[in-house]
């Protein structure tokens, strides 16, 4: 009887998978379809699911008629500068908030989680008036750059993480004559690797999947990534569907290589923190 | 080598929600260079935090802690001159054996050929030769202990600190290391500081053995002393296995009348007992102490007592009758071919020159003259 409810169980738990998975993949696979078309048939009010013909003239389209391999640089340079810095400043905040006993640890801790709190939208226009009008930074890099050179949410994973590493190691190495900073750098960075890895690709892909803060501090159109690019490529050929398309799959493609070469890190991503050992 | 002061040392933690909590009270000894001290107590005695204070990875409150000729209350765990073993062997898990026994040596900028040397050394005594390019992982809970050990030793520190090393092997291995612990004391003639809440630990490697109880020092005698004058009820019960016997008595005439025996006294412990006359006291016999008539020499009806035995563990070497005495559940350890049957009467032969008296109030041994 319980092998049977079981064997249901699972029946049903496949059946709604499989439905989330079509409503997931449908978007993605009518993406690539319509980069591969022309416009009129990527806005087809009657959708071909695989189509008469094929055709690579939008990418050409995508490549020639915008600063897209610029936008690719910049999405580039920024998500790696940001995924460099995150890394290293939200595992040294980590560590010194996991293991090291200094007056106001958890006092700190606890107002810097507390920011997590306030929506990010009621910090966006203090933050606006700030690099732009204050420190006059717009339409540059360090304006992209600056307000997430770390996140609270990074230090916060990496707090937890460092947590479940064996403080006698620190120990062992304080006895051995090892400074703190080396302690960091030659005992705890070394195995907290697979922390580490899924910090930096979960970095990687928010930023590169960052839209909202780029539109807002650049101007010029060779200062956007790719995703702001897209947009505006979207307003000025309003009409072009299958470059837009096109551009979409670009955009798209780095993320999901690195989802299926990276996917182990992935999966270990979401426990991160959570079990201890 | 050198040896190790506390002078009046106090260690408090302060927690946000349980207020001060001492572990550590006014503690004060001296170990002497060479010695193998072994500090012994429950959990959250304030035997570990003795350790990482000497190791300087707790400040004391208060009081002053020697190593050597110096005070180190200010000095980092580098500058002690010390080296310790950890519980979980806290090697460094992506350093092969070769460079995690090196590691401390590199830190002091000690020469490429003075750390090749001290690395062989420590390895051939250790037999640690065929590992050195392994990872920690590939090795046995045995080898690791030995890596950790090892390297403390090529530090050629002046004092040895042991945090319950043995404690996560199984229980042959902890008994081999025992005895390989034991041969490196007399190979190195180090001082060293060893912490174990095991009591045949403590009773074997201790040249002293240092009892702690709630941060308290109850005790710091060499390990037969501990067994036959206890100082105190804690002790007593701490220090054998199975733990000593404590019986409510009353002294009377030379006597001591417990439940279900009168027993006579020998003159000189009678007049030591004198100023108790009349009061409760608490009598103490070690299990081994009391045999089956059958196996007793000379059976003196004063000397014996009548109980009833409730539980019968046969160990191989000696069987293990429970009674109660009063409230108290009393152990009697006998030869294995003692006559006892699960809830009838059986006569036990006390051996009157171990027994112990005790306090009921403070707690404290009673002293003899």
């Amino acid at each position: 009887m319980q092998q049977k409810s079981k064997v249901v169980l699972v029946g049903v738990a496949t059946f709604v998978l499989l439905i989330w998975a079509l409503i997931t993949i449908i978007p993605l696979y009518w993406m690539i379809i319509g980069s591969f078309q022309d416009s009129a048939a990527s806005a087809s009010f009657n959708p071909r699911f695989i189509p008469d013909s094929w055709s690579i003239a939008p990418y050409e389209r995508f490549f020639n008629k915008t600063n897209a391999f610029r936008w690719l640089f910049n999405s580039l340079f920024v998500s790696g500068v940001l995924t460099v810095t995150n890394v290293f400043l939200a595992s040294l905040a980590g560590y010194a908030f996991a293991k090291l006993k200094f007056p106001g640890n958890k006092s700190v801790f606890w107002i810097l989680l507390s920011t997590m709190m306030i929506p990010s939208q009621v910090t966006l226009i203090p933050l606006y008036v700030l690099i732009i009008n204050i420190f006059s930074l717009g339409d540059t890099y360090t304006a992209i750059i600056l307000p997430s050179l770390v996140t609270v949410g990074n230090i916060f994973l990496m707090k937890q993480y460092m947590s479940s590493l064996p403080t006698s190691l620190i120990h062992a190495a304080r006895i051995d004559a090892c400074s703190e900073f080396g302690i960091f750098y030659k005992i705890i960075l070394p195995i907290a690797k697979p922390g580490l890895a899924v910090l930096a690709i979960f970095t990687f892909v928010a930023q590169w999947n960052e839209f909202f803060w780029p539109l807002l501090v650049t101007r010029s159109s060779s200062m956007r990534t790719i995703q702001v690019g897209l947009a505006s490529f979207k307003f000025a050929e309003s009409t072009d569907y299958g470059a837009i398309m096109a551009g979409a799959t670009v955009g798209a493609l780095p993320m999901i290589i690195l989802f299926f070469a990276l996917q182990k890190y992935f999966l270990q991503g979401i426990t991160v923190g959570a079990v201890k050992g | 080598m050198a040896r190790v002061v506390f002078n009046n040392v106090r260690k408090e933690f302060v927690d946000e929600k349980k207020g001060t909590f001492t572990a550590v009270e006014n503690s004060e000894f001296v170990i002497e260079d060479k010695e193998f001290v072994v500090f012994v107590g429950p959990s959250g005695c304030g035997k570990t935090t003795s350790l990482r204070m000497i190791a300087g990875l707790e400040r004391q409150t208060s009081g002053d802690i020697i190593i050597g000729d110096r005070i180190v209350n200010d000095l980092h765990p580098k500058d002690r001159d010390i080296a310790m073993v950890f519980q979980d062997y806290a090697l460094y898990p992506h350093m092969t054996i070769r460079e995690n026994l090196s590691f401390g040596l590199k830190n002091l900028k000690k020469s490429k050929a003075e750390i090749e040397q001290q690395v062989k050394q420590a390895s051939s005594i250790l037999g640690l030769d065929e590992l050195l390019e392994r990872k920690p992982r590939e090795l046995s809970g045995g080898q690791r202990q030995r890596v950790a050990v090892g390297r403390a030793i090529v530090r050629n520190p002046q004092v040895f600190l042991f945090d319950e090393p043995l404690s996560n092997l199984d229980a042959k291995l902890r008994i081999q290391m025992r005895v390989e612990l034991a041969e490196l004391h007399k190979r190195l003639g180090a001082t060293i500081v060893y912490v174990t809440h095991d009591q045949v630990e403590a009773m074997t490697l201790g040249e002293r053995i240092v009892v702690m109880s709630n941060g308290i020092i109850q005790q710091i005698a060499p390990p037969t002393e501990l067994y036959n004058k206890p100082n105190n009820m804690f002790v007593a019960g701490f220090i054998g296995s199975p733990a000593m016997n404590f019986m409510d008595a009353t002294i009377e005439n030379g006597k001591a009348f417990v439940e279900g025996a009168q027993i006579a006294l020998p003159q000189a412990v009678a007049d030591g007992l004198k100023s108790y006359e009349g009061k409760k006291i608490i009598v103490g016999i070690r299990p081994e102490h009391l045999y089956g008539e059958e196996f007793a020499h000379t059976v003196s009806k004063e000397h014996t007592m009548d109980v009833t035995v409730q539980v019968i563990e046969n160990l191989g070497a000696d069987n293990l009758l429970y009674f109660k005495v009063g409230s108290r559940m009393v152990t009697a350890r006998v030869h294995p071919e003692t006559i006892a049957r699960l809830g009838e009467r059986k006569r036990l032969v006390i051996d009157i020159s171990k027994l112990h008296f005790f306090d009921p109030e403070t707690t404290q041994r009673i002293a003899l003259s």
